[in-house]
Protein backbone atom coordinates (compact mmCIF):
# COMPACT_ATOMS: atom_id res chain seq x y z
CA UNK A 1 0.00 0.00 0.00
CA UNK A 2 1.29 3.42 -0.93
CA UNK A 3 1.45 5.72 2.07
CA UNK A 4 0.60 9.37 1.43
CA UNK A 5 2.83 12.10 2.88
CA UNK A 6 -0.18 14.44 3.06
CA UNK A 7 -1.33 16.06 6.31
CA UNK A 8 -4.79 17.23 7.36
CA UNK A 9 -5.91 20.66 6.19
CA UNK A 10 -4.32 23.52 8.11
CA UNK A 11 -1.38 21.65 9.63
CA UNK A 12 2.21 21.41 8.52
CA UNK A 13 5.46 19.87 9.65
CA UNK A 14 8.66 21.83 10.23
CA UNK A 15 11.49 19.72 8.89
CA UNK A 16 15.24 20.16 8.74
CA UNK A 17 16.29 23.80 8.45
CA UNK A 18 12.84 25.26 9.17
CA UNK A 19 12.73 23.28 12.44
CA UNK A 20 16.19 24.47 13.36
CA UNK A 21 15.38 28.09 12.59
CA UNK A 22 12.24 27.99 14.67
CA UNK A 23 13.99 26.46 17.65
CA UNK A 24 16.76 29.05 17.38
CA UNK A 25 14.24 31.88 17.32
CA UNK A 26 12.42 30.36 20.29
CA UNK A 27 15.71 30.15 22.18
CA UNK A 28 16.55 33.80 21.52
CA UNK A 29 13.12 35.01 22.55
CA UNK A 30 13.01 32.72 25.60
CA UNK A 31 16.39 34.05 26.71
CA UNK A 32 15.07 37.60 26.53
CA UNK A 33 11.99 36.63 28.54
CA UNK A 34 14.08 34.87 31.20
CA UNK A 35 16.33 37.91 31.38
CA UNK A 36 13.25 40.07 32.17
CA UNK A 37 12.25 37.77 35.00
CA UNK A 38 9.61 35.68 33.25
CA UNK A 39 9.38 32.00 34.17
CA UNK A 40 8.38 29.38 31.63
CA UNK A 41 5.25 27.30 32.12
CA UNK A 42 4.58 24.06 30.28
CA UNK A 43 0.89 23.49 29.75
CA UNK A 44 -0.87 20.29 28.69
CA UNK A 45 -2.20 19.78 25.22
CA UNK A 46 -5.39 18.11 26.52
CA UNK A 47 -7.88 19.60 28.94
CA UNK A 48 -11.49 19.23 30.02
CA UNK A 49 -13.99 21.19 27.96
CA UNK A 50 -16.11 22.26 30.93
CA UNK A 51 -13.85 25.01 32.41
CA UNK A 52 -13.88 26.88 29.11
CA UNK A 53 -17.64 27.33 28.95
CA UNK A 54 -17.60 30.53 31.05
CA UNK A 55 -14.33 31.73 29.51
CA UNK A 56 -14.93 31.29 25.82
CA UNK A 57 -18.09 31.86 23.90
CA UNK A 58 -19.07 32.39 20.29
CA UNK A 59 -16.64 31.54 17.55
CA UNK A 60 -13.68 30.83 19.82
CA UNK A 61 -15.62 28.13 21.65
CA UNK A 62 -16.75 26.63 18.36
CA UNK A 63 -13.15 26.57 17.17
CA UNK A 64 -12.03 24.17 19.91
CA UNK A 65 -11.32 20.63 18.81
CA UNK A 66 -13.29 18.54 21.27
CA UNK A 67 -13.92 14.84 21.64
CA UNK A 68 -15.12 12.25 24.11
CA UNK A 69 -12.30 10.05 25.41
CA UNK A 70 -12.62 6.39 26.40
CA UNK A 71 -13.59 7.38 29.96
CA UNK A 72 -16.53 9.37 28.62
CA UNK A 73 -14.95 12.75 29.42
CA UNK A 74 -15.45 15.65 27.03
CA UNK A 75 -11.95 16.92 26.30
CA UNK A 76 -10.46 19.70 24.20
CA UNK A 77 -7.15 20.15 22.46
CA UNK A 78 -5.32 23.29 23.56
CA UNK A 79 -6.75 26.19 21.57
CA UNK A 80 -5.31 29.07 23.58
CA UNK A 81 -2.74 29.33 26.34
CA UNK A 82 -4.12 32.34 28.23
CA UNK A 83 -7.47 30.96 29.43
CA UNK A 84 -5.84 27.62 30.27
CA UNK A 85 -3.27 29.37 32.41
CA UNK A 86 -5.94 31.56 34.01
CA UNK A 87 -8.15 28.61 34.90
CA UNK A 88 -5.20 26.76 36.45
CA UNK A 89 -4.05 29.75 38.50
CA UNK A 90 -7.40 31.28 39.53
CA UNK A 91 -8.09 28.84 42.42
CA UNK A 92 -4.58 29.49 43.83
CA UNK A 93 -4.44 33.28 43.65
CA UNK A 94 -4.27 33.61 47.45
CA UNK A 95 -1.16 31.45 47.61
CA UNK A 96 0.68 33.14 44.75
CA UNK A 97 3.16 35.92 45.17
CA UNK A 98 2.10 38.69 42.82
CA UNK A 99 3.11 40.16 40.47
CA UNK A 100 3.71 36.95 38.58
CA UNK A 101 5.59 36.89 35.28
CA UNK A 102 5.07 33.82 33.11
CA UNK A 103 5.73 32.82 29.54
CA UNK A 104 4.87 29.86 27.36
CA UNK A 105 5.59 28.46 23.93
CA UNK A 106 3.97 25.66 21.99
CA UNK A 107 1.27 24.78 19.52
CA UNK A 108 -2.41 25.59 19.61
CA UNK A 109 -5.09 24.11 17.37
CA UNK A 110 -8.26 25.83 16.25
CA UNK A 111 -10.80 24.73 13.69
CA UNK A 112 -10.96 28.05 11.91
CA UNK A 113 -11.81 29.02 8.35
CA UNK A 114 -8.73 28.79 6.20
CA UNK A 115 -7.38 32.21 5.40
CA UNK A 116 -4.14 33.18 3.73
CA UNK A 117 -1.31 32.31 6.08
CA UNK A 118 -3.66 31.09 8.80
CA UNK A 119 -3.18 27.49 9.80
CA UNK A 120 -5.30 25.32 12.09
CA UNK A 121 -2.27 24.32 14.11
CA UNK A 122 0.32 26.97 14.80
CA UNK A 123 3.09 27.79 17.23
CA UNK A 124 2.76 30.61 19.70
CA UNK A 125 5.05 32.27 22.15
CA UNK A 126 3.45 34.51 24.74
CA UNK A 127 3.85 36.14 28.11
CA UNK A 128 1.51 37.11 30.94
CA UNK A 129 1.90 39.51 33.83
CA UNK A 130 -0.52 38.94 36.69
CA UNK A 131 -1.05 41.46 39.48
CA UNK A 132 0.77 44.71 40.13
CA UNK A 133 -0.12 48.25 39.23
CA UNK A 134 -2.22 48.16 36.06
CA UNK A 135 -0.74 51.18 34.28
CA UNK A 136 2.80 50.06 35.04
CA UNK A 137 2.02 46.50 33.98
CA UNK A 138 0.54 47.69 30.67
CA UNK A 139 3.62 49.74 29.88
CA UNK A 140 5.98 46.95 30.94
CA UNK A 141 4.23 44.39 28.79
CA UNK A 142 4.07 46.66 25.75
CA UNK A 143 7.79 47.33 26.14
CA UNK A 144 8.43 43.59 26.33
CA UNK A 145 6.19 43.03 23.29
CA UNK A 146 8.17 45.57 21.23
CA UNK A 147 11.51 44.18 22.39
CA UNK A 148 10.54 40.63 21.46
CA UNK A 149 9.35 41.72 18.03
CA UNK A 150 12.51 43.75 17.45
CA UNK A 151 14.62 40.80 18.57
CA UNK A 152 12.72 38.53 16.16
CA UNK A 153 13.16 41.00 13.33
CA UNK A 154 16.71 42.06 14.03
CA UNK A 155 17.97 40.42 10.84
CA UNK A 156 15.18 41.84 8.72
CA UNK A 157 16.38 43.86 5.76
CA UNK A 158 16.27 47.64 6.14
CA UNK A 159 13.03 49.18 4.84
CA UNK A 160 13.53 50.22 1.22
CA UNK A 161 11.59 53.39 1.72
CA UNK A 162 12.98 55.61 4.47
CA UNK A 163 9.54 56.73 5.61
CA UNK A 164 8.18 53.26 6.17
CA UNK A 165 8.58 51.78 9.61
CA UNK A 166 9.63 48.22 10.16
CA UNK A 167 6.98 47.66 12.79
CA UNK A 168 3.57 49.23 13.30
CA UNK A 169 1.86 48.68 16.60
CA UNK A 170 -1.80 49.57 17.00
CA UNK A 171 -3.17 50.32 20.45
CA UNK A 172 -6.82 50.39 21.43
CA UNK A 173 -9.20 50.06 24.33
CA UNK A 174 -11.68 47.19 24.18
CA UNK A 175 -15.19 48.56 24.01
CA UNK A 176 -14.16 52.20 23.61
CA UNK A 177 -16.09 52.58 20.40
CA UNK A 178 -19.09 50.57 21.56
CA UNK A 179 -20.27 53.21 23.95
CA UNK A 180 -20.10 55.99 21.37
CA UNK A 181 -21.85 53.87 18.75
CA UNK A 182 -24.56 52.72 21.11
CA UNK A 183 -25.16 56.32 22.19
CA UNK A 184 -25.17 57.62 18.63
CA UNK A 185 -26.83 54.84 16.71
CA UNK A 186 -28.82 52.77 19.20
CA UNK A 187 -28.94 49.04 19.86
CA UNK A 188 -30.28 48.09 16.43
CA UNK A 189 -27.92 49.93 14.16
CA UNK A 190 -24.75 49.96 16.26
CA UNK A 191 -23.43 46.45 15.50
CA UNK A 192 -23.66 46.90 11.74
CA UNK A 193 -22.17 50.36 11.98
CA UNK A 194 -19.31 49.00 14.10
CA UNK A 195 -18.57 46.38 11.46
CA UNK A 196 -18.52 49.01 8.76
CA UNK A 197 -16.37 51.41 10.75
CA UNK A 198 -13.97 48.58 11.49
CA UNK A 199 -13.80 48.04 7.75
CA UNK A 200 -12.71 51.69 7.48
CA UNK A 201 -15.83 52.76 5.66
CA UNK A 202 -15.54 56.49 5.74
CA UNK A 203 -19.19 57.14 4.94
CA UNK A 204 -20.37 54.91 7.79
CA UNK A 205 -17.96 56.56 10.20
CA UNK A 206 -19.14 60.01 9.20
CA UNK A 207 -22.77 59.01 9.58
CA UNK A 208 -22.04 57.86 13.10
CA UNK A 209 -20.25 61.13 13.85
CA UNK A 210 -17.00 59.18 14.28
CA UNK A 211 -15.16 60.08 11.08
CA UNK A 212 -12.09 60.86 13.18
CA UNK A 213 -11.90 57.22 14.24
CA UNK A 214 -11.19 56.25 10.65
CA UNK A 215 -9.04 59.28 9.86
CA UNK A 216 -6.95 59.40 13.01
CA UNK A 217 -7.83 56.26 14.88
CA UNK A 218 -9.71 58.07 17.65
CA UNK A 219 -12.17 60.98 17.92
CA UNK A 220 -10.93 64.55 18.35
CA UNK A 221 -13.54 65.01 21.05
CA UNK A 222 -12.93 62.13 23.44
CA UNK A 223 -16.10 62.95 25.40
CA UNK A 224 -18.16 61.05 22.78
CA UNK A 225 -16.53 57.90 24.15
CA UNK A 226 -18.35 58.33 27.47
CA UNK A 227 -16.93 56.24 30.28
CA UNK A 228 -13.99 55.05 28.21
CA UNK A 229 -12.74 58.58 27.40
CA UNK A 230 -10.34 58.52 30.34
CA UNK A 231 -8.88 55.16 29.28
CA UNK A 232 -8.34 56.43 25.73
CA UNK A 233 -6.78 59.62 27.04
CA UNK A 234 -4.39 57.49 29.12
CA UNK A 235 -3.63 55.43 26.03
CA UNK A 236 -2.67 58.52 24.05
CA UNK A 237 -0.18 59.40 26.79
CA UNK A 238 1.19 55.86 26.72
CA UNK A 239 1.54 56.05 22.94
CA UNK A 240 3.51 59.31 23.21
CA UNK A 241 5.90 57.93 25.82
CA UNK A 242 6.51 54.68 23.95
CA UNK A 243 6.81 56.46 20.59
CA UNK A 244 9.57 58.64 22.02
CA UNK A 245 11.34 55.62 23.51
CA UNK A 246 11.15 53.49 20.34
CA UNK A 247 11.48 56.12 17.62
CA UNK A 248 15.05 55.14 16.79
CA UNK A 249 14.18 51.45 16.80
CA UNK A 250 11.81 51.90 13.87
CA UNK A 251 8.61 51.18 15.76
CA UNK A 252 5.62 53.34 14.92
CA UNK A 253 2.82 53.29 17.46
CA UNK A 254 -0.69 54.50 16.81
CA UNK A 255 -3.96 54.50 18.67
CA UNK A 256 -6.77 53.04 16.60
CA UNK A 257 -10.11 52.27 18.15
CA UNK A 258 -11.61 50.94 14.92
CA UNK A 259 -9.07 48.12 14.74
CA UNK A 260 -10.76 46.44 17.66
CA UNK A 261 -14.32 47.55 17.04
CA UNK A 262 -15.95 45.01 14.74
CA UNK A 263 -16.27 42.11 17.12
CA UNK A 264 -17.04 44.28 20.10
CA UNK A 265 -20.70 44.66 19.27
CA UNK A 266 -21.23 41.28 17.70
CA UNK A 267 -24.13 39.79 19.64
CA UNK A 268 -22.66 36.29 19.30
CA UNK A 269 -19.61 37.32 21.23
CA UNK A 270 -19.36 37.91 24.92
CA UNK A 271 -15.93 36.94 26.09
CA UNK A 272 -13.83 34.87 23.83
CA UNK A 273 -14.03 35.48 20.12
CA UNK A 274 -13.32 37.96 17.41
CA UNK A 275 -10.75 40.69 17.46
CA UNK A 276 -11.69 41.82 20.93
CA UNK A 277 -11.64 38.29 22.27
CA UNK A 278 -11.53 38.13 26.05
CA UNK A 279 -9.86 41.49 26.44
CA UNK A 280 -11.51 44.19 28.50
CA UNK A 281 -9.08 47.10 28.54
CA UNK A 282 -5.89 47.86 26.68
CA UNK A 283 -5.56 45.94 23.39
CA UNK A 284 -2.70 45.91 20.93
CA UNK A 285 -1.62 44.28 17.69
CA UNK A 286 1.60 44.49 15.69
CA UNK A 287 1.96 44.55 11.91
CA UNK A 288 4.88 44.71 9.55
CA UNK A 289 5.00 45.49 5.83
CA UNK A 290 4.68 42.32 3.81
CA UNK A 291 2.98 40.25 6.50
CA UNK A 292 -0.73 39.85 5.90
CA UNK A 293 -1.62 38.95 9.48
CA UNK A 294 -0.88 40.52 12.85
CA UNK A 295 2.48 39.30 14.17
CA UNK A 296 1.15 39.31 17.69
CA UNK A 297 -1.82 40.49 19.69
CA UNK A 298 -2.40 41.15 23.34
CA UNK A 299 -4.23 43.08 25.97
CA UNK A 300 -5.70 43.27 29.44
CA UNK A 301 -8.02 40.43 30.41
CA UNK A 302 -9.00 40.99 34.05
CA UNK A 303 -12.50 39.75 33.29
CA UNK A 304 -11.23 36.24 32.60
CA UNK A 305 -10.19 36.02 36.26
CA UNK A 306 -13.43 37.67 37.39
CA UNK A 307 -15.41 35.04 35.50
CA UNK A 308 -13.38 32.41 37.39
CA UNK A 309 -14.31 34.09 40.69
CA UNK A 310 -10.78 35.38 41.04
CA UNK A 311 -9.71 38.97 41.44
CA UNK A 312 -6.48 39.64 39.65
CA UNK A 313 -5.34 42.17 37.11
CA UNK A 314 -3.81 40.47 34.08
CA UNK A 315 -2.18 41.59 30.86
CA UNK A 316 -0.47 39.47 28.23
CA UNK A 317 0.20 38.81 24.60
CA UNK A 318 1.01 36.05 22.17
CA UNK A 319 2.98 36.05 18.93
CA UNK A 320 2.84 33.64 16.02
CA UNK A 321 6.28 32.07 15.72
CA UNK A 322 5.94 31.35 12.02
CA UNK A 323 5.08 34.96 11.34
CA UNK A 324 8.03 36.11 13.44
CA UNK A 325 10.29 33.85 11.41
CA UNK A 326 8.97 35.48 8.27
CA UNK A 327 9.59 38.91 9.78
CA UNK A 328 13.19 38.25 10.66
CA UNK A 329 13.97 36.12 7.68
CA UNK A 330 15.63 34.33 10.60
CA UNK A 331 19.02 33.42 9.37
CA UNK A 332 20.39 30.63 11.57
CA UNK A 333 22.69 31.81 14.35
CA UNK A 334 25.70 29.79 15.22
CA UNK B 1 6.12 51.59 -3.03
CA UNK B 2 2.42 50.78 -3.03
CA UNK B 3 1.16 47.76 -4.96
CA UNK B 4 -2.24 48.33 -6.48
CA UNK B 5 -4.43 45.58 -7.90
CA UNK B 6 -6.81 46.43 -10.72
CA UNK B 7 -9.41 44.19 -12.35
CA UNK B 8 -8.83 42.93 -15.86
CA UNK B 9 -11.59 43.34 -18.37
CA UNK B 10 -14.57 45.66 -18.38
CA UNK B 11 -14.13 46.83 -14.79
CA UNK B 12 -10.68 48.20 -15.54
CA UNK B 13 -12.00 51.31 -17.30
CA UNK B 14 -14.13 52.73 -14.45
CA UNK B 15 -11.50 51.77 -11.84
CA UNK B 16 -8.72 53.49 -13.75
CA UNK B 17 -10.85 56.57 -14.44
CA UNK B 18 -11.66 56.99 -10.73
CA UNK B 19 -8.02 56.65 -9.71
CA UNK B 20 -6.84 59.10 -12.37
CA UNK B 21 -9.48 61.63 -11.35
CA UNK B 22 -8.20 61.24 -7.79
CA UNK B 23 -4.72 62.22 -8.99
CA UNK B 24 -3.00 58.91 -9.70
CA UNK B 25 -0.91 59.07 -12.86
CA UNK B 26 -1.43 55.83 -14.77
CA UNK B 27 -0.33 57.15 -18.17
CA UNK B 28 0.72 54.29 -20.39
CA UNK B 29 -1.16 51.56 -18.52
CA UNK B 30 -1.40 48.64 -20.93
CA UNK B 31 -4.25 46.23 -20.32
CA UNK B 32 -2.28 43.28 -21.71
CA UNK B 33 0.64 43.56 -19.29
CA UNK B 34 0.31 41.92 -15.87
CA UNK B 35 2.80 44.05 -13.95
CA UNK B 36 3.58 47.72 -14.55
CA UNK B 37 5.44 50.28 -12.49
CA UNK B 38 4.65 53.98 -12.41
CA UNK B 39 6.96 56.65 -11.01
CA UNK B 40 6.42 58.78 -7.89
CA UNK B 41 2.80 59.66 -7.41
CA UNK B 42 2.01 63.02 -5.83
CA UNK B 43 -1.12 61.68 -4.22
CA UNK B 44 0.78 58.78 -2.61
CA UNK B 45 4.27 60.22 -2.30
CA UNK B 46 5.77 56.99 -3.62
CA UNK B 47 5.84 54.96 -6.84
CA UNK B 48 3.03 52.55 -7.52
CA UNK B 49 3.14 49.09 -9.04
CA UNK B 50 -0.05 48.03 -10.78
CA UNK B 51 -1.00 44.37 -11.08
CA UNK B 52 -3.82 43.51 -13.46
CA UNK B 53 -5.64 40.48 -12.09
CA UNK B 54 -8.95 38.73 -12.45
CA UNK B 55 -11.72 40.24 -10.34
CA UNK B 56 -12.30 36.96 -8.47
CA UNK B 57 -8.61 36.59 -7.61
CA UNK B 58 -8.05 40.15 -6.37
CA UNK B 59 -9.39 39.66 -2.80
CA UNK B 60 -7.01 36.74 -2.31
CA UNK B 61 -4.01 38.79 -3.42
CA UNK B 62 -5.06 41.61 -1.08
CA UNK B 63 -5.64 39.23 1.82
CA UNK B 64 -2.19 37.70 1.30
CA UNK B 65 -0.61 41.16 1.24
CA UNK B 66 0.83 40.61 -2.26
CA UNK B 67 -1.27 43.60 -3.26
CA UNK B 68 -1.60 46.46 -0.75
CA UNK B 69 -4.86 47.79 -2.14
CA UNK B 70 -7.18 47.12 -5.04
CA UNK B 71 -10.47 47.95 -6.65
CA UNK B 72 -12.83 44.96 -6.57
CA UNK B 73 -16.55 44.57 -7.21
CA UNK B 74 -18.57 44.37 -3.98
CA UNK B 75 -20.26 41.27 -5.47
CA UNK B 76 -16.95 39.40 -5.35
CA UNK B 77 -16.33 40.63 -1.80
CA UNK B 78 -19.77 39.51 -0.64
CA UNK B 79 -19.27 36.06 -2.12
CA UNK B 80 -15.69 35.50 -0.96
CA UNK B 81 -15.89 37.39 2.39
CA UNK B 82 -12.18 38.22 2.62
CA UNK B 83 -10.77 39.67 5.83
CA UNK B 84 -9.74 43.02 4.35
CA UNK B 85 -10.70 46.67 4.77
CA UNK B 86 -13.30 48.16 2.42
CA UNK B 87 -13.00 51.88 3.00
CA UNK B 88 -14.70 53.31 -0.07
CA UNK B 89 -17.23 52.44 -2.72
CA UNK B 90 -16.85 54.15 -6.07
CA UNK B 91 -19.68 55.87 -7.90
CA UNK B 92 -18.93 54.79 -11.46
CA UNK B 93 -19.49 51.23 -12.60
CA UNK B 94 -22.31 50.47 -10.14
CA UNK B 95 -24.90 47.80 -10.86
CA UNK B 96 -27.37 45.65 -8.94
CA UNK B 97 -27.84 42.02 -8.00
CA UNK B 98 -31.35 41.03 -8.96
CA UNK B 99 -33.76 38.15 -8.85
CA UNK B 100 -34.57 37.31 -12.47
CA UNK B 101 -37.40 35.18 -13.85
CA UNK B 102 -39.20 34.60 -17.11
CA UNK B 103 -42.36 36.00 -15.53
CA UNK B 104 -42.84 39.47 -13.94
CA UNK B 105 -43.66 37.82 -10.60
CA UNK B 106 -41.80 35.17 -8.66
CA UNK B 107 -42.91 31.78 -10.08
CA UNK B 108 -45.22 29.81 -7.77
CA UNK B 109 -43.94 26.31 -7.02
CA UNK B 110 -45.29 23.70 -4.63
CA UNK B 111 -41.76 22.61 -3.81
CA UNK B 112 -38.53 24.48 -3.37
CA UNK B 113 -37.53 27.05 -5.98
CA UNK B 114 -34.29 26.59 -7.87
CA UNK B 115 -32.04 29.55 -8.54
CA UNK B 116 -29.04 29.77 -10.85
CA UNK B 117 -26.28 32.13 -9.80
CA UNK B 118 -22.56 32.73 -9.85
CA UNK B 119 -22.82 33.83 -6.19
CA UNK B 120 -24.05 30.71 -4.33
CA UNK B 121 -23.16 31.91 -0.82
CA UNK B 122 -24.24 35.51 -1.15
CA UNK B 123 -27.43 34.67 -3.05
CA UNK B 124 -28.41 32.02 -0.48
CA UNK B 125 -27.85 34.58 2.29
CA UNK B 126 -29.89 37.29 0.60
CA UNK B 127 -32.74 34.94 -0.32
CA UNK B 128 -32.85 33.40 3.16
CA UNK B 129 -33.14 36.92 4.60
CA UNK B 130 -36.31 37.29 2.49
CA UNK B 131 -37.63 33.96 3.75
CA UNK B 132 -37.08 32.44 0.31
CA UNK B 133 -35.52 29.04 0.81
CA UNK B 134 -34.24 28.04 -2.58
CA UNK B 135 -31.97 25.42 -3.99
CA UNK B 136 -29.00 27.32 -5.35
CA UNK B 137 -27.34 26.04 -8.52
CA UNK B 138 -23.85 27.40 -9.09
CA UNK B 139 -23.19 28.46 -12.69
CA UNK B 140 -20.09 30.33 -13.79
CA UNK B 141 -21.42 32.10 -16.88
CA UNK B 142 -24.60 32.83 -18.89
CA UNK B 143 -26.68 32.72 -15.74
CA UNK B 144 -29.79 33.82 -17.65
CA UNK B 145 -29.79 30.44 -19.36
CA UNK B 146 -30.87 28.86 -16.06
CA UNK B 147 -34.53 29.97 -16.22
CA UNK B 148 -34.52 30.17 -20.03
CA UNK B 149 -33.64 26.50 -20.43
CA UNK B 150 -35.65 25.39 -17.39
CA UNK B 151 -32.59 24.33 -15.45
CA UNK B 152 -33.86 26.61 -12.68
CA UNK B 153 -36.96 28.67 -11.86
CA UNK B 154 -35.09 31.91 -11.35
CA UNK B 155 -31.62 33.42 -11.67
CA UNK B 156 -29.77 35.73 -9.32
CA UNK B 157 -27.33 37.84 -11.26
CA UNK B 158 -25.87 41.26 -11.90
CA UNK B 159 -28.04 43.64 -13.90
CA UNK B 160 -26.36 46.72 -15.31
CA UNK B 161 -28.52 48.17 -18.08
CA UNK B 162 -31.11 45.40 -18.36
CA UNK B 163 -30.24 44.85 -22.03
CA UNK B 164 -29.55 41.12 -21.65
CA UNK B 165 -32.87 40.65 -19.84
CA UNK B 166 -34.81 42.43 -22.59
CA UNK B 167 -33.04 40.40 -25.28
CA UNK B 168 -34.11 37.15 -23.61
CA UNK B 169 -37.54 38.36 -22.51
CA UNK B 170 -36.64 37.98 -18.85
CA UNK B 171 -37.90 40.10 -15.94
CA UNK B 172 -36.14 41.73 -13.04
CA UNK B 173 -38.45 40.56 -10.24
CA UNK B 174 -36.61 42.20 -7.36
CA UNK B 175 -33.38 44.06 -6.69
CA UNK B 176 -31.57 42.15 -3.94
CA UNK B 177 -28.50 44.35 -3.44
CA UNK B 178 -26.46 47.19 -4.85
CA UNK B 179 -23.09 46.32 -6.36
CA UNK B 180 -20.26 48.86 -6.49
CA UNK B 181 -16.56 48.86 -7.33
CA UNK B 182 -14.92 48.99 -3.92
CA UNK B 183 -11.50 50.24 -2.88
CA UNK B 184 -10.07 47.58 -0.57
CA UNK B 185 -6.91 47.52 1.53
CA UNK B 186 -4.94 44.73 3.19
CA UNK B 187 -5.19 45.00 6.98
CA UNK B 188 -1.44 45.10 7.56
CA UNK B 189 -0.81 47.41 4.59
CA UNK B 190 -3.39 49.82 5.96
CA UNK B 191 -1.22 50.30 9.04
CA UNK B 192 2.09 50.12 7.19
CA UNK B 193 1.07 52.75 4.60
CA UNK B 194 -1.61 54.56 6.53
CA UNK B 195 -0.61 58.13 5.71
CA UNK B 196 -0.08 57.44 2.04
CA UNK B 197 -3.28 55.50 1.58
CA UNK B 198 -5.20 58.13 3.53
CA UNK B 199 -4.04 60.69 0.98
CA UNK B 200 -5.31 58.59 -1.92
CA UNK B 201 -8.53 57.75 -0.11
CA UNK B 202 -9.12 61.43 0.67
CA UNK B 203 -8.70 62.34 -3.01
CA UNK B 204 -10.89 59.45 -4.13
CA UNK B 205 -13.55 60.46 -1.67
CA UNK B 206 -13.51 64.04 -2.92
CA UNK B 207 -14.10 62.89 -6.47
CA UNK B 208 -16.73 60.32 -5.55
CA UNK B 209 -20.14 61.01 -4.19
CA UNK B 210 -20.87 57.31 -3.77
CA UNK B 211 -22.65 56.38 -0.60
CA UNK B 212 -20.50 53.72 1.01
Amino acid sequence: MKISAGLPTGVSAALFDSARRRRLLEARLSALLEERGFAEVLLPILDYFEPYRPLLTGRRLEQLYRFVDRDGQLLVLRGDFTPMLARLLAPHLDELELPLRLYYRGDVVRHQPLRPGRMREYSQLGAELLGGDEAEADEQMLTLFFDLLLEAGREAPEPVDGEEHALRVVLGVAGALDEALLAGAGEQEAPELAQRIASRERTAARRAGLADVVERGYPTDLSVLGGTAEAVSGLLGLRDRLSAAYRDAGVEIEVDLAEFAAAALDPRISVGAGRRGYYDGLMFAAYAPGTALALGVGGRYDKVFRSLSGDCSAVGFSCGLDLLLELGNAAPQS
Amino acid sequence: MITLGLPKGRNLGPARASLETAGLNLDGLVSARLRQRFPDQNVLGTPVEVLLLKDWDLPLYVEHGIVDCAIVGSDVLEETQPDIFRPLQLKDGRSRLSLIADTPELPKRSGQLRAATRYPTWAARLLAARNLHVEVIHLTSSIELGPLLDLTDVAVDIVQTGGTLRTHDLHEVEVLAEVAPTFVVNRASFHAHRRRLSGLLGSLEETETGDG
